[in-house]
């Protein structure tokens, strides 16, 4: 039998201590509802913590780069592997006049500089993927240009389990590593960069960001919200709270369910594989430490705006693990991206089964994401000026209140 | 995109054909549009036709690979991934094409829903 060394006994909590710790008030909905929090949070929260933009298994070859979106800090960003294979960010901005230098479509986009440079359109400067300024056309007419430095501006960029991070901030309170603390200790070790066949679904909600989130940090709503997609649930448990400074999780064990004639033979298929099998060894000693075979995801929050659901095959057939972003583009529109990871398929069975529990999990998420801007209308109503929270959401009284903090000033 | 012809199915499964031709496409948007006009009733003809044949399509395309070239292979793929991702509508969703009390499925983008599954 495996043996299981678990070191985190520190960040567990039982429900009691959750509440002596976070209270059981119920939480103010006034930071949903009123539009000068996001100005406060744009320059408190987005630009001073560490965000996930990529994942390196996008950017596999020097050259590869993404274009992001991101409106909540007022820039566009380009995020390129370098020549030396290390991956950096810079705002995607020409340092001529303020072009962008990679035009986009959409929110994100991707490419391959050629040559490792990428060049303006609007007058042709060229820069290294590195961010040096290498040429400009009709040098000597500008009279005086210290090309050294106009190169690209840089962005705080580092790689945690091949998950890329920026930070705006010009000199970041915390490396990434120690933002994350015991959040990467929890998390670390599981083979993220071998799950890359990636179904992304994305959709811009009308409300406020944090109602997005919050809608998806507990598991209080799958009962009735997934009737559909869950027929002959047999409930769930949530529970192993974890506090981990801004960050959160617990872990969802399920009873099963009834499942469907055709999703039993397509699981079949992927229970079948070595690949796509339950791995609950694969999983990190803290989570699920006992080995429960019941375990369904870890489900975390890692502040502001990130989800990883760690599930090694165990919960949904094959999966590996998915991911939840929220990502404000003003007050009241958010752009949540959801992106189930699954092993390559070796075969086209495989293939073929991996798009059914795709689907099946896809329109789970179309049920999760019907009561997002029904809740944002009702927050803006003023008909309720707080959330009750029961104990399977304290991610969210956690989130709140360290939204506050950070608010505050009290958290760097 | 391929345009493989959508009838062309390896032997076992050629009575398969009509089926193939009504809902196997290359691309999930393109099925998607296919599922979202489908009625209760073709959800469950389509359904009550391939359950019984699933087994046997899945072993079959177990030798072949993940993203084929071939047209027979790639259509017996196509058809094996229409019924994935309609079976639900017939053994979930009471034979809707939408997923009751559902976010509406149209304003879900996927990065990959122009993506062909050929090779």
């Amino acid at each position: 039998m495996q043996e299981i060394i678990a070191t985190l006994d520190h960040i567990r909590r039982s429900v009691p201590q959750i509440r002596e710790e976070l209270g059981v008030d119920p939480i103010p909905v006034g930071a949903i509802r009123d539009p000068a929090v996001y100005e406060l949070e744009k320059e408190r929260i987005f630009k001073k913590v560490w965000l996930k933009v990529a994942t390196a298994w996008e950017l596999p070859n020097p050259g590869d780069y993404k274009v992001k979106e991101l409106p909540v800090a007022d820039t566009s960003i380009l995020i390129v592997r370098a020549k030396d294979g290390r991956i950096r960010a810079y705002h995607n901005v020409c340092t001529h006049r303020g072009n962008k230098v990679v035009p986009n479509k959409g929110f994100e986009t991707f490419g391959r500089a050629r040559a490792n440079v990428v060049t303006c359109r609007f007058h042709g400067w060229v820069f290294s993927t590195d961010g040096a300024l290498k040429s400009v056309p009709m040098e000597d007419a500008f009279g005086h240009l210290d090309k050294a430095c106009l190169g690209l501006r840089e962005i705080a960029c580092d790689e945690w389990e091949g998950f890329v991070f920026v930070n705006f901030d010009l000199e970041p309170a915390q490396s990434l590593r120690d933002y994350l603390g015991d959040f990467a200790t929890l998390f670390g070790g599981y083979p993220y960069r071998e799950s890359t066949t990636a179904f992304r679904y994305s959709t811009v909600l009308k409300c406020n960001w944090k109602v997005a989130l919050y809608a998806f940090s507990e598991g209080y709503h799958v009962p009735t919200i997934h009737a559909g997609s869950l027929p002959g649930f047999r409930g769930i448990e949530h529970s192993d709270f974890k506090l981990i400074g801004p960050h959160a999780s617990s872990t969802i064990y399920g009873a099963g369910m009834d499942t469907a004639p055709s999703t039993g033979i397509f699981a079949g298929v992927l229970h079948g594989s070595d690949s796509h099998a339950p791995r609950p060894d694969l999983l990190p000693a803290d989570i699920n430490p006992k080995r429960r075979g019941d375990f369904q995801f870890e489900l975390p929050n890692i502040f502001p705006n990130l989800l990883i659901h760690l599930a090694s095959g165990c919960g949904y057939p094959g999966l590996s693990y998915f991911t939840h972003q929220f990502w404000p583009l003003d007050h009241g529109t958010t752009l949540w991206e959801g992106i189930n990871y699954f092993r390559p398929a070796a075969n086209a069975a495989e293939y073929a089964a991996q798009v059914h529990i795709n689907a099946l999990h896809r329109n789970a998420w179309l049920e999760d994401t019907a009561t997002m801007e029904d809740t944002f209308t009702g927050i803006m109503s003023g008909a309720i000026d707080d959330m009750q929270l029961m104990d399977q959401e304290f991610l969210i009284r956690h989130a709140a209140l360290t939204l506050n903090s950070y608010l505050a000033g009290d958290t760097q | 995109m391929t345009t493989a012809d959508p009838i062309l199915l390896p032997a076992a499964f050629a009575d398969l054909a009509p089926l193939a031709a009504r809902w196997a496409r290359p691309t999930e948007n393109e099925r998607n549009a296919v599922r979202y006009a489908a009625t209760a009733g073709e959800f469950a003809a389509f359904h009550e036709a391939l359950l019984p044949r699933l087994d046997a399509l899945l072993t079959y395309l177990r030798d072949c690979p993940p993203h084929p070239e071939d047209p027979a292979q790639q259509n017996a793929l196509m058809l094996a991934c229409a019924y994935a991702e309609a079976a639900p509508h017939h053994e979930l969703y009471g034979g809707s094409s939408e997923v009751p009390f559902s976010f509406d499925a149209r304003r879900f983008v996927a990065d990959h829903g122009d993506e062909a599954l050929s090779g």
